[in-house]
């Protein structure tokens, strides 16, 4: 499939080029809006080009702290994910290496949890953070998703085509089996981990009906456990929308992700690279 | 083994939490005071605390002139009432907020009070979580009531005929034009509907369409909706009676809908999501938009002096004047303590003080509830800038509101789709209105 | 040897000869077992499972959440009603679900394979769309999805200016009950490709080259080397994709909360907005878990019909 005619070449490059612009142009015309003059958003044609007015971002900028929401989004989505990898790799062992009693029956509903619409589980899910007392914590945004059932069977996935070579081996040596999995287990399925990761991360980030219900305050705290997301929700009311103030919180709540993404898109590609190459029936 | 135990114990305590949300107001023995709901009130008003209090309001007044206007009427009261602390809790949008408030009624986690339509009032108050007003003021009509508009009156009772709820964030639906459009194309601010109608197919040319406006959809009304109820009331429709029975196939209402059809059938009616008619307007693509007077602030920016913004009352029809409210009203959880109670009514009075009223109005593009903000200096200041206010205000005398049912937001969800029904899907207005009124007539017996 | 997922399948005995399999079972069979999958079964059992129990037994009243004494036991009426209702019907409803994820998992997993095919062994420029690919899906569904519903403004959003421009017809796009859904698909498929993309990439980067060396010296063409040799091969990530992209899509809310509201008249209205719509904003908290569970049971069904048929040894799916 590679190589082809020079003129294959850049015709190729070109197409990808294009693709790539149609991607991103929606960013970039939220930036042009973001920084165009505020009734210019719903100008026909559409405006194109920015004209540098910065009063949306300055609006937007105080309209809550970004900075802390930000902080927290990134508290709740890196420990969402140390969780969810320490849950998944343990779990994942149990069910494709270890034998042990209801190990069937714990599979299964393991698996029905999937199946839930997780719209009904918001209100009794409420209720019982309350009676736990976690409602407006970091907790209730972190435990709840602090297990996933694609990172168990992804991991299990990678488990199930150790070779049992591997196993008898380390059953010969006397290892336990934390050590077998710490030393062994973790090198071995670290492709699945990684996309574990990444997927998490991104759902964190990506959650708005949760954390708005099991969090509430008013965004002048400045001790709001609140995530980005819910702030991006408060440019649209009864009344109206804040359309060119919205562009602007969303260029630079994005921006950093970006920044972030950009720096570390080699390692980052690369993880989920090796994380497909290892899912292999 | 232990490993087995704990977890059986965990299973347990697990299973206990969730008995104790079937059981739901046991942890808040208090809930059920307000269910009695005396008619006619102890006689005595409830005394402002003097110890500290911290009362918990759920809001959505979270951006734009809104916010300002909400924190200066909070700290306005904090000043007047150093020991009584006012903590916002704001929500992005409404549907988000029913269901928060939905869920921390159920969880014995209410605020103190919050913002709730009429129909959200209803159901809180059928399963005894609001406390009414005559518990608070002592009566089922308070002095400070007699000085609010007739309509807003009318709007702070449910159907059981008492008052359950203290007015906040009341406005009509009002008519923002491009003048200049109007005026390059001869035409003149319509004054009844049937002008409504051949100005909107006049200005309809070279791209431009006369008014965009949100249908509304299954799960909330919009002004789209609201515009639809207007024009069948004004066609003398009566849409639903007061014990909540829809008379959706009615000849006005079917009128409405046909009124709509046509319009859009002649081009100059499209719909849209997230405030179309605004940004029409805003791009000079659309002459009208029918929408709330406290939209002014976002209309004006939108707008942002590219041309000459007119704004003015609804067109008649021949039923007269006929304008909607929009906007909430307040209402009290029962789960308050006696002091939140009373710090709380004391807030809620304040904030309809005229002088207050004045301040709010004039920052948040609300209309004042009670006339005597009129006559507030600040009040007139704007009203001399914007003197749409003044027809505005006097409509919310007659203004209506849907009758005061959990359901009839279901109700509306199927005028919304029957609007659809008709202007996407070339459904006749007939149609889709029987269909609406048999899912309405459905809702109602559920209850 | 073959791995299956199939619970059942690796249940039974370890493959791997009778002599070495008594050190192998000694390591793996231990009622540790429990303690490793304890943490994520708690949260499962706390979060999910135990809620779930509660929607079952909710379903069977006319349930009042805020004064659970009010309520009204009512048996199946919750269900009966369900299959009686008109608007909308439970089949539409269940009908837009299988509609968005159908297209999302077959337009998903084509596009995300074109692109990968594209994009495969490239230099910085194609590493540049592979970055510009990925970034959609690195931002909030709620922030973008605002953002797409003035794209997808009738008359003079973006979407319609540049079809306008291009000289093509335009679209009511969430205006119009036959456009809606293509238009949500559209947004999901820019939000989601990104991810699907690179794991195919990651997929293309594992084949092995001589397989493809020897299609071609065979005298295969370029299409046939794809579809004997490259498809073949990306089957288990295929499998990977299709499986992720499909649970995603069943459980997609926020951008018809947030481009549609399940309209207009109802054509965006899939099974978890209708669960959302009947539960939270009507209040309807019976008749909403008595749809909850009905969702519940038809992916139950379809699981296991999927398990039943799966050929043996061929199953790749992840759950």
């Amino acid at each position: 499939m590679a190589g082809g005619s020079r003129a294959g070449r850049w015709a190729r490059r070109a197409l990808a080029a294009a693709i790539g612009l149609a991607f991103v142009f929606p960013f970039y015309w939220t930036v042009v809006i973001s920084l165009g003059h505020p009734g210019e958003f719903s100008n026909f044609p559409p405006l194109l080009v920015p004209h540098w007015d910065w009063s949306n971002w300055s609006r937007a900028w105080h309209s809550a702290p970004w900075v802390r929401l930000f902080a927290n989004t990134i508290l709740i989505a890196s420990c969402t994910m140390a969780l969810c990898l320490v849950t998944s790799l343990l779990a994942g062992f149990a069910f494709g290496v270890l034998r042990f009693p209801g190990r069937k029956v714990l599979t299964l509903v393991v698996l029905s949890v999937l199946m839930m619409p997780g719209t009904v589980l918001i209100i009794p899910d409420y209720v019982l953070a309350n009676d736990l007392h976690l409602l407006n914590t970091y907790w209730i945004q972190i435990i709840p998703w602090g297990a996933s059932v694609f990172g168990i069977f992804l991991v299990r996935q990678f488990f199930l085509t150790m070779p049992s070579e591997i196993l008898d081996a380390a059953a010969l040596d006397g290892a336990s089996r934390l050590r077998f999995l710490r030393s062994i287990g973790v090198p071995m399925v670290r492709p699945a981990l990684v996309i574990i990761a990444i997927n998490v991360f991104l759902g964190s980030w990506n959650s708005f009906l949760w954390p708005v219900i099991m969090t509430s305050s008013n965004m002048e705290s400045s001790s709001t456990v609140q995530p980005v997301e819910v702030g991006l929700s408060t440019f649209a009311n009864a009344e109206g929308t804040d359309f060119p103030g919205l562009a602007a919180a969303v260029t630079f709540t994005t921006l950093p992700v970006m920044v972030f993404f950009l720096l570390l898109q080699r390692q980052f590609i690369r993880g989920a690279l090796s994380a497909a190459g290892g899912v292999r029936g | 083994m232990r490993k087995r135990i704990t977890a059986a114990a965990g299973l347990a305590a697990l299973a206990l939490a969730t008995t104790a949300c079937a059981g739901g107001g046991a942890s808040t023995p208090k809930s059920d005071s307000g269910s009695s709901g005396k008619a006619g009130g102890s006689g005595t008003e409830l005394a402002v605390p003097t110890g500290p209090v911290t009362i918990t309001f759920e809001e959505a007044m979270t951006i734009g002139t809104l916010k300002p206007a909400m924190d200066k009427l909070v700290s306005d009261f904090q000043a007047k009432y150093p020991n009584i602390t006012v903590k916002l809790q704001g929500d992005p949008d409404y549907g988000t907020m029913y269901t928060k408030e939905k869920a921390e009624v159920q969880a014995g986690n209410a605020p103190t009070i919050g913002q709730a339509y009429e129909s959200w009032a209803s159901y809180f108050q059928a399963a005894g979580k609001l406390v009414p007003i005559s518990e608070l003021a002592g009566t089922d009509s308070p002095a400070e009531m007699s000085t609010f508009y007739k309509g807003i009156q009318a709007d702070m009772k449910l159907p059981d005929g008492k008052t359950w709820m203290w007015p906040f964030n009341k406005s009509v639906l009002i008519l923002f034009a491009n003048a200049d459009l109007l005026a390059k194309d001869g035409q003149s601010a319509p004054k009844t509907w049937d002008d409504y109608a051949s100005v909107m197919k006049a200005v309809s040319t070279n791209g431009v369409t006369g008014s965009t406006i949100d249908p509304g959809s299954a799960t909330g009304a919009t002004f789209g909706t609201q515009w639809f109820e207007i024009l069948a009331k004004a066609n003398g429709a009566g849409l639903y009676d007061a014990d909540g029975t829809p008379h959706l196939t009615d000849p006005g209402v079917v009128k409405a809908l046909q009124y709509m059809k046509d319009l859009k059938d002649a081009n100059a009616l499209a719909t849209g999501k997230n405030y179309p008619g605004e940004t029409a307007l805003g791009a000079q693509k659309g002459v009208f938009d029918i929408s709330s007077a406290a939209g002014y602030g976002f209309e004006n920016k939108t707008v942002g002096g590219k041309f000459k913004l007119d704004i003015t009352a609804l067109p008649t029809g021949p039923s007269g004047a006929v304008n909607e409210l929009t906007g909430t009203n307040i209402v009290m959880f029962s789960s308050a303590t006696a002091d939140q109670k009373a710090a709380a009514w004391a807030f809620m009075k304040f904030i309809t003080s005229p002088a207050e009223q004045a301040q709010w109005a004039s920052t948040s593009g609300y209309l004042p509830v009670t006339s005597q903000a009129l006559s507030d200096p600040v009040m007139q200041a704007f009203v001399a800038k914007n003197p749409y206010e003044t027809a505005a205000v006097s409509e919310l005398d007659t203004a209506f509101a849907l009758p005061g049912f959990s359901w009839i937001f279901k109700c509306q969800g199927f005028e919304s789709t029957a609007i659809q029904e008709a202007l996407e899907n070339g459904k006749q207005p007939a149609d889709a209105l029987n269909a609406a009124q048999s899912g309405c007539a459905a809702a109602k017996a559920q209850g | 040897m073959t791995a299956t997922t199939d619970a059942a399948t690796a249940v039974a005995a370890p493959p791997g000869s009778a002599r070495r399999r008594r050190p192998a079972r000694d390591f793996r069979a231990t009622r540790w077992g429990w303690a490793y999958s304890a943490p994520a079964v708690l949260v499962f059992l706390a979060f999910v499972i135990i809620p779930t129990g509660y929607t079952f037994y909710v379903s069977l009243w006319k349930w009042n959440a805020l004064n659970p004494a009010l309520s009204k036991f009512k048996g199946l009426g919750n269900y009966t009603r369900l299959f009686q209702a008109n608007q909308p019907t439970f089949l539409s409803s269940l009908w837009h679900s299988l509609y968005f994820t159908g297209a999302m998992v077959i337009g998903g997993t084509a596009i995300s394979l074109a692109l990968a095919l594209l994009l495969q062994r490239g230099g910085a420029l194609l590493n540049g769309t592979r970055v510009a690919l990925f970034l959609p899906h690195a931002t909030p569904v709620i922030a973008t999805s605002m953002i797409w519903t003035w794209i997808f403004n009738y008359k003079f959003g973006l979407a319609d200016w540049i079809l306008h421009s291009l000289h093509l017809p335009t679209s009511q796009w969430l205006q119009s009950s036959s456009s809606a859904m293509p238009a949500v698909v559209i947004y999901s498929l820019w939000h989601e490709v990104g991810f699907t993309t690179v794991v195919f990439l990651g997929g293309l980067a594992t084949l092995s080259n001589e397989l493809s060396e020897a299609a071609r010296v065979d005298g295969c063409s370029g299409w046939q080397e794809f579809w004997h040799v490259t498809w073949h091969q990306l089957k288990p990530v295929t499998v990977f994709v299709v499986a992720i992209t499909a649970i995603t899509s069943l459980q997609a809310f926020t951008q018809f909360y947030q481009l549609a509201s399940g309209g207009p008249a109802y054509a965006t209205t899939t099974l978890s907005y209708l669960v959302y719509q009947e539960a939270f904003l009507f209040s309807d908290t019976g008749y909403g878990a008595a749809l909850a569970v009905v969702l519940f049971a038809i992916t139950v069904f379809f699981t296991l019909v999927r398990r039943r048929t799966a050929a043996n040894g061929e199953s790749h799916a992840l759950v």
